[in-house]
């Protein structure tokens, strides 16, 4: 099979493992490969890791305030990630050729697919460490005096995981991207565009989809009752008149 | 000589003479200039000899790294793998033991408990990472073999902790400070660590990957996750009625309070002594 990796003894991977590396390593030749056709066995094992990857994750992430918290994050987790590379699909699709990079719909979709996918499996390999860090944390209390500091670490131990996930899944993506262009500020363009947009719905689709850890005195739940009330950019934009006008 | 293990081997009368470094040595014949890029693996036909018993791996592991590199690229791995798990618990169980013996009654099987147990749990919880961090670096190597390399890893330590083991036992006999045998135990897991992380590292060289960051990464991890560990399974060295901690507490602030109680049991002594 051609794009299977073999290690330095010349012994095949798993073909889904194999397959997991070789997205990792990021060998354009074989992910443009990938990208150039439709192969629905190999979109649903990546579809797999993200799942599996993502709600890993979210489960270790939950876990701190709830087990129920744990499952409901397991569950919103790998959805933001799928929901936000399927809306964004055509916009991403035109926005490519637009940019300057001739790609079909399907290899936009293909390439994203596979940056979100890269970004699973890394989020899902740091889940065991982080229910490592939670278990190790003291339980979440009401009282902030008692868990700030547990708190903070933990916020900071999440954001510097899924920053590390994200920065290493679009530069795999730019390095795709390149290889398709040709051009490095092509690439670079389109890249930037494509993540404008992602981050765009992906912020919001996060806002409605809160919590993911949940306050300690509110109840657990799966979604917000207020959760299709306002937006997140309102909210900011609310918070920084408030800010200003000291109201 | 090989890649990790600096000494280098009994050099046979026939060699030239090795010139000394203060006398001014005829000058020698230029070899030719060799890049940085390790040997492969399995050059030397030695390496290729499979290991098959729990002793060939100790002493191939001591020896000779390469061969269990080697061997553990190679298919029918999983023996080796298990030889390699087997010894590692075997040696720190036989450490956890030395570790109990500063307490004695039930710390003498809590101790090898908590310490190997401890010590596979912080190996499995690292390992996925490792594993992405070597196909990020451009690594061939298979998440099979990186197991197999990590058990080594354990296992070189583990052996390297029984090599210390009399003296954390004469120190354990001679002393009734909790601390001082803490610092001594982690001390002497941190130096026999350094060679087992030598030992990945340089296994990580031969997987073709192109960068270092992600393992030197990984490596700050894995360490940051064992001492959590240790304080995760307090006391080791000290006694308790409870098998597990109830308070939950990062390494920092534990080692921290027992400084802390240490300098006040002190001030306290002090005082009854003058007292007296």
């Amino acid at each position: 099979m051609q794009g299977e990796p073999a290690n330095v003894a010349g012994r095949p991977e798993r073909p889904r493992l194999a397959r997991l590396s070789l997205l990792l390593r990021g060998e354009v030749k074989s992910l443009e490969e990938w990208s150039a056709q439709w192969d629905s066995r190999r979109i649903l094992s990546h579809v797999g890791i993200i799942i599996v990857g993502a709600g890993l994750y979210g489960a270790a992430m939950g876990c701190w305030r709830d087990p129920m918290q744990a499952l409901y994050t397991a569950i919103k987790f790998p959805l933001i990630i799928l929901l936000t590379a399927a809306a964004n699909a055509m916009l991403n699709a035109m926005l490519a050729p637009l940019l300057g990079l001739n790609i079909p719909f399907r290899q936009s979709f293909l390439a994203i697919l596979m940056s979100f996918t890269i970004a699973g499996a890394i989020l899902g390999s740091f889940a065991p460490l982080v229910a490592f860090v939670i278990w190790n944390s003291p339980p979440m209390t009401a009282d902030l005096r008692q868990s700030a500091g547990p708190y903070a670490f933990i916020l900071l131990t999440f954001v510097v995981i899924i920053a590390f996930a994200g920065i290493t899944s679009n530069l795999r993506l730019l390095q795709l991207l390149r290889h398709l262009g040709g051009r490095k500020s092509v690439a670079l363009c389109v890249l930037l565009a494509w993540l404008a947009g992602n981050l765009f719905f992906g912020t919001q689709l996060s806002w409605i989809l809160r919590p993911f850890i949940g306050a300690p005195g509110l109840k657990v739940e799966f979604l917000r009752r207020d959760a299709f009330k306002g937006n997140f950019y309102e909210t900011i934009f609310r918070t920084t008149v408030q800010v200003f006008t000291f109201d | 000589m090989n890649e990790n293990n600096p000494i280098p081997p009994h050099i046979p009368s026939s060699a030239p003479p090795v010139p000394q470094p203060h006398a001014t040595p005829p000058l020698p014949p230029v070899p030719p200039v060799s890049s940085h890029a390790p040997k492969p693996l399995g050059e030397n036909p030695e390496e290729r000899a499979p290991i098959t018993s729990p002793i060939q791996a100790v002493e191939a592991i001591l020896r000779q790294p390469r061969r269990v590199m080697y061997q553990l690229q190679q298919p029918g791995a999983g023996a080796l793998m298990i030889y390699l798990m087997l010894v590692a618990l075997f040696c720190a169980v036989v450490y956890g033991v030395v570790v109990g013996t500063f307490s004695m009654h039930e710390q003498l099987w809590i101790a090898p408990v908590k310490i190997a147990g401890g010590m596979l749990v912080s190996a499995f919880i690292c390992l996925p990472s490792l594993y992405i961090f070597a196909c990020l670096s451009g690594s061939r190597a298979r998440l099979a073999e990186i197991y197999g390399l990590v058990m080594g890893m354990l296992m070189l330590t583990t052996i390297l902790l029984i090599g210390f083991a009399p003296v954390a036992w004469l120190f354990s006999q001679s002393t009734e400070s909790v601390n001082w045998m803490g610092t001594l135990h982690l001390i002497f897991w941190f130096i026999a660590a350094l060679f087992g992380l030598r030992f990945l590292n340089t296994a990580f060289s031969h997987s073709q990957a192109k960068s270092n960051a992600g393992f030197n990464t990984w490596v700050v991890i894995f360490m940051l996750v064992v001492v959590q560990m240790t304080t995760a399974l307090r006391p080791i060295v000290g006694s308790s009625d409870k098998f597990f901690p109830t308070e939950k507490k990062f390494f920092l602030s534990y080692w921290a309070d027992c400084l802390k109680d240490s300098a006040e049991k002190n001030n306290y002594e002090r005082s009854n002594d003058q007292r007296r």
